[in-house]
């Protein structure tokens, strides 16, 4: 990024943080109602003293990987199966398109019921509304191959397995990457949604004693950190995967 | 010795509500170790016969004999060399070269030795390591020559594959493919637009006729090698080739 790009960020966020302590020295609303940057500061640094705050923070994203890891496999073997055989699509894959509309939030009374309140339930609720993002990533990509990549490599040899790892999922894997960006999208407000329901650990429980104290730093507090996570995983891993895929495969 | 015979090959193209009978009997015959150049009015179905002697299309009439056996499907003993490469833009140009090999079980030390030797071959050794993205469309193309020879077919077919090459990258590439044929014996059938490449590769020029297209004529060249495109005694040759096409040419 160019230097006077960062630069100007830098002093956006500068007034911000400078507008927002202005608003609270006014004293328009309390400091319980509209706490000033410091005291979100100062609760922040509490909750990491503590340790309650990595806990929090390495309890959700344990949950994301696993829920994650869960529905890339799972997104995968089912864009496939949709992308090769007709009556999988015709069938399954009306009903994926239906389920990718409901939010992952209306997946938690299920979780609950089916897997009570524990890590399951949660990870169920995070998996669940990720998968059909990689699913129908995984569709298209396989979709689009080129035809020439099958018909030369299947020349060569390739059949059953092998064509599905040595040409379908590296063909497809441009549009698979965009996939799992969504997924891993839709599972980090799912964790987070499902943590604030189940109450049960994690920086979603965290929102949750928060509110229940009417200690609305604390609120604020995980907010940021949960926005700084989302931030940084979208911007340094997957920005670099994708960049490098794209450019390895002639995209770009 | 005949390698491969072509009876009475009729194959329809299929469109939403009519079909078009693109192949009305194709009939030929190649001895082993022919060079034999398909040439036509475009859209005539050259490419297509070329796909069925591959097994990746199947005839709706008629057979393809191979060492006086059916053809039914896509066999290491005959394999394609598609007009854009369809080199495989995940993996490395060696990789590329050993893909048919992997697919075979064959382990990396021999697969390597093997490689080696066409890269040679083809000079890319000191692209070995490229990706694709990195190559110009003559280096592909020499790419995809050594991932077909490296599968030691006993008939290579060649769809265009130097229709997008610049001037002085064929006139250099029509001259390795002579030497190419000359070392490994291999029988090929190379479709074309362009009448000179037909005649300067050739020890045989089919030409085929509009929709639905027969061979119209089987012309032999009888001519020493190598043969360089300019060559002035190859024009009358040529004029031969254009005076059958040009009629069929008019009817498309």
């Amino acid at each position: 990024m160019k230097a006077n790009i960062i630069l100007k960020k830098i002093a956006f966020y500068i007034i911000i943080v400078a507008v927002w302590q202005a608003i609270s020295m006014t004293n328009v609303w309390p400091s319980n109602i509209f706490p000033s940057p410091y005291e979100v500061g100062e609760d922040l640094a509490y909750t990491a003293a503590d340790g309650s705050l990595f806990f929090g923070i390495g309890t959700s994203i344990l949950r994301l990987l696993v829920g994650l890891a869960i529905a890339i496999g799972g997104g995968i073997v089912l864009g496939i199966f949709m992308a090769r055989v007709e009556v999988v699509n015709q069938t399954i894959g009306s009903l994926v398109l239906g389920l990718q509309s409901i939010p992952s939030v209306a997946w938690v009374p299920l979780g609950i019921l089916w897997f009570g309140l524990t890590d399951a339930g949660i990870i169920f609720v995070t998996a669940i509304g990720a998968i059909f993002a990689v699913t129908i990533n995984t569709y298209t990509g396989v979709k689009n191959i080129n035809p020439h990549f099958i018909e030369a490599a299947r020349n060569m040899g390739a059949k059953g397995t092998q064509l599905v790892t040595s040409v379908l999922i590296p063909a497809a894997f441009p549009y698979m990457i965009s996939g799992f960006k969504q997924g891993w999208a839709f599972a980090w407000r799912g964790v987070i949604g499902a943590e604030l329901l189940f109450s049960f650990l994690g920086l979603g429980f965290l929102l949750n004693v928060g509110r229940q104290l009417n200690d609305v730093s604390q609120v604020i507090a995980i907010m940021l950190v949960i926005m700084i996570i989302g931030v940084v995983i979208d911007g340094v891993i997957f920005k670099r995967l994708e960049d490098k895929v794209m450019s390895r495969w002639g995209l770009r | 010795m005949t390698k491969l015979e072509a009876k009475n090959i009729v194959k329809y193209f299929k469109h939403d509500s009519h079909q078009l009978k693109a192949l009305g009997g194709v009939n030929l015959e190649i001895d082993d170790g022919e060079f034999v150049c398909l040439v036509g009015p475009s859209g005539c179905g050259k490419s297509t016969f070329l796909r069925i002697v591959a097994g990746l299309e199947t005839p709706d009439e008629g057979q393809i004999l191979f060492d006086g056996k059916p053809v039914t499907a896509t066999g290491p003993e005959r394999i394609m060399v598609f007009q854009e490469g369809a080199l495989f833009p995940w993996l490395r140009v060696q990789d590329n070269v050993e893909f048919g090999l992997k697919m075979a079980g064959i382990p990396k030390e021999e697969r390597s030795q093997i490689s080696k030797r066409y890269l040679d071959m083809m000079q890319l050794t000191k692209f070995a390591n490229s990706y694709t993205y990195q190559l110009s469309t003559g280096m592909k193309q020499r790419v995809a020559i050594a991932r077909a020879l490296v599968m030691d077919p006993d008939v290579l077919l060649m769809d265009e594959p130097f229709a997008a090459l610049d001037a002085q990258t064929r006139d250099l590439l029509l001259v390795e493919m002579q030497l190419i044929w000359e070392k490994t014996k291999k029988t090929i059938l190379f479709v074309t637009h362009n009448v000179s490449e037909a005649t300067v590769l050739g020890t045989k020029v089919a030409v085929f006729s509009n929709r639905p297209s027969k061979i119209k004529k089987l012309i032999p060249i009888n001519y020493k090698r190598p043969r360089l495109a300019e060559d002035e005694n190859l024009l009358p040759l040529q004029q031969d080739i254009l005076s059958e096409l040009r009629p069929e040419v008019k009817k498309g």
